[in-house]
């Protein structure tokens, strides 16, 4: 059974009268250890497929299952829990708390799931030192490099041991070499995880290190949509 | 609950600026109603004690059933016998809580100094009784002259204004006119004791006391009018009213008995207009608090949208949302109180070494300025401040909860 299944899905924006077609028929499967990147210029519905895969936003029309589930017959509660234990985020600008220390931003998701505090702790420690920031957890987001910073966001991401992690242009913010690096991380976490990622970027310059591409244009996949 | 106090905490901190003009302003406000409560309660303190040993109307008085209404127009009728009233002093002194239990007459009549004379009213009391009833209050509003005093039945205590007007001075007589019971105009001659001030403009230009026996002379009675009862402890007059009425009517005497705030009609108006006062005062805090805490929520439920469209991606539910700032307005409503604390304090203490006084409207001396430090009320306040901060952090809070994710990370 495929991780995500996404079958004929369709989204509409509505500004005033006008509407957007952001996405116009997706049919895209991906399985669990995957590492998939969806590729496309500006505006070609990237960051709303991730949206919907992530379960932070609904389709319009269509199926999406993530592992097994009909993410439209969810409650927001239910969406909420799904993506508390089974799905992590990786923003384009980091997204980290900024009043607290790089160790409690990581500990965040294992809180709001109710885990004790020393559980939390002990394996957000594992996950700061697992992406190599072992020394500088109790630094606040403004002390730290975008590099550190979006190296936090990935130890937050996969501190609940989640089966799919999400990226949305996780290097967009990043000088090459940093982004390189972050890109690598992802990949040698998912090559000894099993975690899956799926994320996206317009940086022609980091495809070659991807399984997977899935290219997209005006809302639709234009390549890479089905299993090899 | 600790992580989301502790994220509360350092987000209330985030905003230094913002954050210590809502504490300021919810910590003057607190200050404002906690102070005014403070003087509030020394005030009630001193009008209850004026009323209970100043006006010597103790904490109870008993009444023969009947006499408030009708006691005017038939008094014999109205009034306790001697075997009544020695009846009920013997059956309410034997109550533990009872001090003292003592008959009066008031009377009123005219005042003469054989060349002028005016009105007067006149409580007549037991001497020794009227010590204890008096008590510390005495030195207070210490009598020029002699108090009192057994032996000299015809000996009176003037207000000062009445022995102003009369030329009265301790030692000097006069003679007082009063109608009797049956209707008779009777006369007697007086002996000044001493002079003393009544504490009320009203009242210094016409009380006088006099002795009981010397006031039953004048209206040529056996009978008491009231029964005036002192207890060790204010707090019980409501308790010790059901329970004598209880005893009273079960041995036969109809009785009805009067609270000292039901009879001090001074007292009621002042502390009517007084919470009068503190509602108004409350109700404007309320509502700075309220809004001081609505605008900083607001403010920072706006500027927070992408954390909390993070926190909601990270797969905290509304609820969780509502919760850190609904939070966070409790502990602006906290913080605050601590400064109103802070402030209340250094207010109290600068009473206290400066100890100002006033002379309040209709009474005759000034009067010590004094504000209360009542713990109790303090930590109601702090309740209650923190409750209104939390609920007026609600409005900003539910907002923040019902964004949607996907907007709330795009917010710029």
């Amino acid at each position: 059974m495929a991780l995500i299944e996404m079958q004929n899905i369709k989204k509409d924006y509505f500004l005033g009268e006008a509407v957007v077609h952001a996405l116009q028929g997706i049919d895209l499967q991906i399985d669990a250890g995957e590492f998939v990147a969806i590729w496309g210029p500006s505006g070609s519905g990237k960051t709303t497929l991730l949206n919907l895969i992530g379960a932070i936003d609904e389709p319009t029309e269509g199926s999406l299952e993530i592992a097994g589930r009909e993410v439209r017959s969810l409650s927001d509660n239910q969406r909420s829990e799904l993506r508390n234990e089974s799905i992590g985020f990786i923003f384009q600008s980091f997204n980290l708390v900024p009043v607290f220390s790089a160790l409690e931003n990581v500990m965040l998701p294992l809180q709001i799931k109710g885990a004790p505090s020393g559980e939390a702790k002990a394996r957000a420690l594992g996950r700061l030192e697992a992406v190599g920031l072992a020394d500088l957890v109790h630094n606040r987001p403004f002390k730290m490099s975008g590099g550190q910073q979006q190296r936090v966001a990935i130890a937050r991401a996969l501190v609940t041991d989640p089966s799919l992690v999400i990226a949305d242009e996780p290097t967009a913010n990043l000088d090459s070499k940093t982004a390189h690096m972050i890109l690598d991380l992802m990949r040698d976490l998912n090559e000894e995880e099993r975690t899956t990622f799926i994320f996206s970027t317009h940086d022609q310059r980091l495809l070659d290190r991807v399984k997977r591409l899935v290219r997209m244009e005006d809302g639709r996949i234009m390549e890479g949509g089905m299993r090899q | 609950m600790i992580k989301w106090m502790k994220l509360a905490v350092r987000n209330v901190l985030r905003n230094k600026r913002r954050s210590l003009v809502t504490l300021l302003a919810i910590g003057v406000g607190f200050a404002a109603v906690s102070l005014f409560y403070g003087y509030v309660s020394y005030m009630y303190y001193g009008l209850r004690v004026s009323a209970i040993r100043g006006e010597g109307l103790g904490n109870l008085t008993i009444f023969k059933a009947g006499w408030n209404e009708k006691g005017k127009l038939e008094p014999e009728k109205y009034m306790l016998s001697k075997e009544e009233t020695e009846r009920t002093i013997k059956i309410v002194s034997a109550e533990e809580e009872v001090v003292v239990a003592t008959p009066e007459i008031h009377v009123s009549g005219i005042v003469s100094n054989g060349t002028a004379s005016t009105i007067f009213i006149a409580q007549g009391v037991v001497p020794k009784d009227e010590k204890i009833i008096k008590g510390g209050w005495a030195q207070f509003r210490p009598v020029r002259g002699k108090t009192l005093d057994d032996k000299i039945s015809y000996g009176v205590e003037a207000g000062q204004d009445l022995a102003r007007y009369l030329g009265f001075t301790p030692g000097t007589d006069g003679v007082v006119m009063a109608t009797t019971l049956g209707g008779q105009m009777n006369a007697m001659d007086i002996l000044v004791n001493g002079v003393y001030d009544t504490g009320s403009d009203a009242t210094n230009d016409k009380y006088m006391r006099c002795t009981f026996d010397f006031a039953q002379s004048l209206v040529d009675t056996k009978s008491a009018e009231r029964i005036v009862v002192l207890l060790k402890d204010w707090k019980k007059t409501e308790a010790m009213r059901t329970e004598l009425l209880s005893k009273l009517r079960e041995a036969g005497i109809p009785v009805e008995i009067k609270t000292w705030n039901e009879l001090s009609l001074f007292y009621y108006k002042v502390r009517g207009m007084f919470d009068m006062i503190f509602l108004f005062l409350f109700s404007i805090v309320l509502v700075i608090v309220i809004m001081s805490t609505v605008n900083t929520m607001g403010m920072a439920v706006l500027e927070r949208t992408r954390e909390i469209g993070t926190l909601r991606a990270l797969g905290l539910k509304r609820r969780g949302v509502s919760l850190i700032f609904a939070l966070e307005g409790g502990l602006l409503g906290l913080f605050g109180s601590v400064i109103g604390i802070f402030l209340h304090v250094i207010v109290w203490g600068a009473i206290k070494i400066i100890s100002p006084t006033y002379t309040p409207p209709g009474v005759s001396t000034p009067v010590p300025l004094v504000v209360d430090l009542v713990p109790h009320f303090l930590f109601i306040l702090v309740l209650c401040l923190v409750g209104l901060s939390l609920l007026a952090a609600i409005i900003p809070a539910r907002r923040a909860a019902a964004q949607n994710v996907v907007e709330a990370l795009g917010h710029v």
